[in-house]
């Protein structure tokens, strides 16, 4: 007799999704949350229609979380949602895997503005915002607009495909591992935290075509040069604590891995570099820091490199004596490992997902996009930036009580010229 | 619109102070709008943390559970030893240790918490003592080496609990501890076994750690040395 074929559908979590599990806590928060500021005010009712038309297209967010004995895994979400919500002062808090439904997405709508919010196990900001363009044309067609697909809209009546599911880590994971010694305690760049669950976020819009311009003048991509500007911030901040052994100033920039590695996956796909500037060893001009952030980008971003260092990760889940150990006590080890390589050498995150295409059809309903990391396991600000049209939204985020950061930042783009609007959610 | 004076940025319409420098704004010739929404959602959502109350209540009840059990169990079950108090002790021991924290996890409580897992200690001995009926051991040998352990730990409290300390400190006061402790230790055994103090293995303890001690004191206190040991330990 033959044996019944089970289907699968559990799976487990990729490299990433197992660090981020594991280090999920109450003052931590592993989700972002890309934002659309529409032309006319959120409908909630089409924004309702569109989420569930469009959640089973993508169901590697249809998913919840579920601790197994040795590992965290994925299976799908049986629960009715998710449903959209008014927006809240206090955004990106913390995920808790057994609320909200088991949900492990949200979507908010104030006034104008659509967002959505992610629990970084699930996916990467490329593959979010896959997503969320998808779920914009699907609320925009509600609404009565013809919007086709294409332009990386994906069709919500097609079946979802194999591929975008697979954990391109392990598809791309190679032989050699390069193994990073553990890199120099940087910077903190904290300050007071803030009462609980408070995120300050103050957001920063610059023209692009001014923004491109300024950074030309320098040689260097718009990427490049806000990182090199950001750098400089952090140094000064620093500076202005006359600390008589400073620490190097290090930012983590996370990469999206598709463009060496092609892959369709929607779930995590991404590697963070860690660019770091020594204080000790002299002053640094901004044209300097930038010949810097240039040289280590194109020394460190060749396919064979950040191959190399994956596949250290891949073997790390797939290592067997690692297996065999219960999560209970694997998970605190993660959060400590975490701790001493992904938190101590870094004084900060600058994360750029680049620009937000749409078809032309739908380019009118938009006015602007706006990206913000989660809380960081200590009150120091993430800084963001998403460019749409010719609006760059540069978005810091953070749990502490100084706008030092941001105000350097941002009055530093001043005195280069460039125009700036801010707006926060900061009330004193 | 407004400008910030002094960042130079353009503000929301709505902004009443400029959230990089919170300089008020005060443009004579558009007032801060009151009435628009603004750029952001104002009203906070909060999911209340897991209750520390709720863990503590439901430890209490797992513990009273086990003693009560074990305490009933007892009288029907080999009845001649009152095997029971183990279970019982380390049922009140861990409920000293494990539930006052949950509830008050204050830094000004720390010291009493201390105090308060010291006697856990004692208690837990003592109901040992009760079956053994070892009451000698436990006032002569026990009980004064638990105090000198609580000292210990309390001045550990004292000394390193409040405001940051150096490493340096930190390491010379646990290491002098430890000596003391040896010390304090052998004189206990020696009274009760012997009934006179004779130091011997403690002094090559307490010698060691003063070799140890002296040292890290000399280095805390010349900046030349510890920003030398700084420089070689990346402390």
């Amino acid at each position: 007799m033959p044996r019944k074929q089970v289907k699968k559908n559990w799976y487990p979590l990729d490299n990433a999704g197992v660090l981020y599990s594991a280090i999920q806590r109450e003052r931590y928060s592993a989700v972002y949350r890309f934002s659309a500021l529409m032309t006319d005010p959120v409908d909630p009712e089409a924004l309702q229609r569109a989420v569930d038309k469009t959640m089973p297209r993508f169901p590697g967010f249809c998913v919840r979380i579920r601790r197994g004995a040795f590992w965290c895994y994925f299976e799908p979400n049986p629960s009715p949602g998710p449903f959209v919500k008014p927006d809240m002062a206090n955004p990106c808090q913390p995920v808790r895997f057994h609320e909200d439904n088991d949900w492990l997405i949200r979507i908010f709508y104030y006034q104008r503005r659509i967002s959505l919010e992610v629990f970084h196990a699930v996916s990467d900001g490329a593959g979010t915002l896959v997503f969320l363009r998808t779920l914009l044309a699907v609320y925009l067609r509600e609404l009565g607009h013809p919007i086709p697909n294409g332009e990386g809209i994906l069709d919500v009546s097609a079946p979802p495909e194999r591929e975008e599911m697979e954990d391109a880590y392990a598809r791309y994971a190679g032989q050699r591992v390069l193994r990073i010694p553990l890199e120099k305690t940087a910077f903190p760049n904290t300050s007071a935290p803030e009462p609980f669950y408070t995120l300050n976020v103050t957001l920063g819009l610059v023209p692009v075509d001014l923004l491109r311009e300024k950074a030309k003048s320098y040689h260097a991509t718009i990427t490049e040069y806000l990182t090199a500007v950001l750098l400089q911030c952090l140094l000064e901040n620093q500076a202005a604590h006359r600390f008589r052994h400073p620490q190097p100033v290090a930012l983590a920039i996370p990469i999206n891995l598709r463009p060496w590695f092609p892959s369709k996956t929607l779930r995590n796909f991404i590697l963070t570099m860690r660019l770091c500037i020594d204080p000790t060893l002299g002053e640094y001009t901004l044209p300097e820091i930038i010949r810097l952030v240039q040289s280590y980008m194109r020394l460190h971003t060749s396919r064979q490199e950040m191959r190399a260092r994956f596949t250290g990760n891949v073997r790390f889940t797939r290592n067997r004596f690692l297996q065999i150990i219960p999560l209970p006590l694997k998970n605190p080890v993660l959060a400590f490992s975490y701790q001493m390589a992904g938190v101590r050498p870094y004084s900060g995150t600058y994360t750029n997902p680049g620009a937000f295409p749409v078809p032309p059809e739908m380019a009118p309903h938009i006015q602007r996009m706006e990206v913000m990391l989660g809380q960081a396991t200590r009150p120091s600000p993430h800084c963001a930036s998403i460019s749409y049209g010719n609006t760059m939204a540069i978005t810091f985020a953070g749990t502490g009580v100084s706008s030092e950061t941001e105000r350097r930042f941002f009055t530093h783009l001043v005195k280069e010229g460039l125009p700036v609007r801010v707006e926060s959610n900061r009330t004193k | 619109m407004s400008y910030c004076v002094n960042c130079g940025v353009e503000l929301d319409d709505t902004a009443a102070f400029c959230p990089l420098c919170h300089t008020p704004v005060q443009n004579p010739n558009q007032p801060v709008d009151l009435h628009s929404p603004k750029p952001f959602p104002t009203e906070r959502q909060e999911v209340p943390p897991v209750s520390k109350r709720h863990v503590a209540i439901l430890l209490s009840t797992v513990l009273a559970s086990v003693g009560a059990c074990c305490g009933v169990l007892n009288l029907f079950l080999r009845t001649e030893r009152t095997w029971s108090l183990y279970v019982i002790g380390a049922a009140i021991m861990l409920w000293i240790w494990l539930v006052p924290p949950l509830l008050h996890h204050k830094k000004d409580t720390l010291r009493l918490q201390l105090l308060a897992d010291i006697l856990a200690i004692a208690i837990y001995v003592s109901l040992i003592a009760v079956d053994l009926d070892g009451w000698d051991w436990y006032w002569h040998l026990a009980l004064p080496i638990i105090l000198l352990l609580g000292a210990i730990f309390l001045f550990w409290g004292l000394t390193m609990g409040g405001r940051q300390r150096s490493t340096l400190s930190s390491m010379a006061i646990v290491i002098g501890s430890i000596g003391v402790f040896a010390m304090g230790v052998e004189c206990f055994v020696d009274r009760f076994f012997r009934g006179n103090w004779s130091p011997s293995w403690s002094l090559i303890v307490l010698a060691v750690c003063l070799i140890l001690t002296i040292p890290l004191i000399i280095v805390r206190r010349m900046p030349s040395l510890r920003e030398e040991v700084r420089r070689r330990f990346h402390l």
